[in-house]
């Protein structure tokens, strides 16, 4: 389904990909209250600590809305879906939606995170994003 | 100390001015705003001016455009609150006893600026990944019927509702009403929103003339209206993600008005809110507790958020009728409750309104509700 990526990351702080094509999105967990946060923080929402580690999150969440984009800026091709997923850590984050028929595309869904080419550097290189996937493919 | 009343409003015709630009509008609402208060414009102390792309200093054009150069000033920028920010930050300069007559100006000459959807500051990491406006609202929408049961036809029954009010005012951007089946045959923006259900990329500017009680006595001849809270709030970041489907930023900032002004959410008579899409003016109406939550799409069914209904929401059109030039909005609802709570709003007059409430909300950023919230309350 996806190929081997190795290119940099479209944005290395939110995003980190490995050699092996595989990567988490990286964001900040608080020491004193262990809460998480997607992007990174430099003091905690909840308690204020600023003592704030940083975190990977699990690849694994749960589809909370969506919608399908058709009208965008000139930066992405338009139809495209995007969704907020909720992961186990307690964040909810937003991104493209993959691997589906619009019509597919279902509240509750399963789904994990997937590192594919996004965009291209100031340079014309390709870059390394992200998108949701279904985590289950339903035979049926 | 002092209350703040608002005694002199103007704004342009919402539409497209493609042979106008920010400072031409801003100028023209100004001025009819002195106009109608009725003052000699050399005794305006200061200036807080509201604008999103306009660039820098667009208030001091405006000031020098009118002959008020000289003035102490501010631009301000809050995203769709930038207005109704400057009209908080004129009441404040009152109530702190700085000044006796303050003008808030909003502005903006959007079409010049951006075509079709907005989306949040490129730096953000939703807006990297595709987000735009209408698809984050779209995404609330699809949760809302998901959770409430609302169907696309009740969430059609918002644009209808409020572009049969622009119809009747003079100065909304759409004259023209519309059906059900117009919203749902528009040109699909972000599911399930159509074109209908968006505000449009609109021109426009309004403008308000604030006084202290001092200054209100001496000027006001019976026509000033009674600012009796401005609050202002920021979104908080979340600490556990919590439901989209509804605002706490529009709740706190609405309590902090509520308890400023010593009315409840049942007194209010009628309501300006931040329709910049349909499906926001369900969460705004509900986030401020003038109706239940889950319950307003069947309440627009039953007619009560009409001009003549129980409780009329966006009487002038809202965003999504009479437009949305962002930083003219905030000052346009403030506008449109001084010409309600007079008795002045022709076609569209809400009989016996005294008390008027104008929500605004802007701006999209990372692991927030929402950037910046206002709630203002007028009383007659």
């Amino acid at each position: 389904m996806t190929t081997t990526v190795i290119e940099e990351s479209f944005r290395p702080g939110e995003l980190e990909v490995r050699p092996d094509g595989t990567g988490n999105l990286l964001g900040s967990r608080c020491r004193s209250c262990g809460a998480h946060f997607f992007p990174t923080r430099e003091a905690c929402a909840g308690c204020l600590s600023q003592d704030l580690d940083a975190v990977k999150f699990s690849t694994e969440g749960v589809l909370y809305t969506y919608s399908v984009v058709r009208q965008s800026t000139p930066a992405f091709e338009v139809p495209y879906a995007i969704g907020y997923v909720d992961f186990p850590e307690g964040v909810r984050i937003m991104g493209q939606i993959a691997g589906l028929e619009f019509d597919e595309i279902t509240i509750g869904m399963p789904m994990t995170l997937s590192l594919e080419p996004f965009g291209e550097n100031e340079e014309g290189d390709p870059l390394t994003g992200y998108r949701f996937r279904p985590a289950e493919v339903t035979n049926d | 100390m002092t209350d703040v009343h608002v005694v002199g409003v103007g704004m342009t015709r919402f539409g497209k001015h493609p042979d106008k630009d920010a400072t031409d509008l801003g100028a023209a609402a100004l001025l009819e705003a002195v106009a109608d208060a009725g003052i000699d414009p050399r005794i305006i102390e200061s200036a807080y001016v509201g604008h999103v792309f306009q660039g820098m200093v667009t208030g001091q054009r405006i000031l020098a455009q009118v002959g008020l150069a000289g003035l102490p000033l501010s631009n301000v920028e809050n995203a769709c609150s930038s207005g109704a920010t400057a009209i908080r930050e004129a009441s404040l300069a009152i109530r702190a006893g700085e000044n006796d007559v303050v003008v808030a100006v909003g502005t903006e000459h959007l079409t010049s600026k951006f075509s079709g959807a907005l989306t949040p500051d490129p730096s953000d990491p939703e807006a990297a990944v595709g987000a735009t406006m209408p698809g984050v609202y779209a995404m609330r929408a699809t949760r809302y019927m998901e959770d409430h049961g609302m169907t696309r036809e009740q969430l059609a029954l918002i644009p209808v509702k409020n572009k049969a009010n622009a119809a009747r005012n003079p100065l909304a951007h759409f004259r023209k009403e519309i059906t059900v089946a117009d919203v749902l045959e528009s040109r699909p923006i972000a599911d399930p929103l159509n074109l209908h259900d968006c505000s449009p990329v609109t021109d426009g500017a309004a403008a308000v003339i604030v006084m202290s009680d001092r200054a209100a006595k001496k000027y006001a001849n019976g026509r000033g209206v009674r600012l009796a809270a401005s609050a202002l709030r920021s979104g908080s970041v979340d600490v556990t993600p919590t439901s989209m489907t509804f605002e706490p930023l529009t709740w706190a900032t609405a309590q902090d008005a509520y308890e400023r002004a010593g009315i409840g959410p049942d007194e209010v008579d009628f309501a300006e809110v931040h329709d910049c899409f349909s499906i926001a003016e369900v969460l705004r109406v509900e986030g401020l507790g003038l109706f239940e939550q889950g319950s307003y799409p069947w309440a627009v069914e039953r007619g009560e958020a009409d001009i003549n209904g129980r409780l009329p929401i966006n009487p002038s059109g809202g965003l999504i009728g009479k437009g949305h030039p962002l930083g003219g909005t905030g000052v346009a609802q403030v506008v449109e409750l001084v010409r309600q709570l007079r008795g002045e709003a022709g076609d569209r007059q809400i009989e016996g309104a005294k008390v008027g409430l104008a929500h605004c909300r802007g701006g999209k950023a990372v692991g927030i509700e929402g950037a910046a919230c206002t709630v203002q309350i007028l009383i007659r």
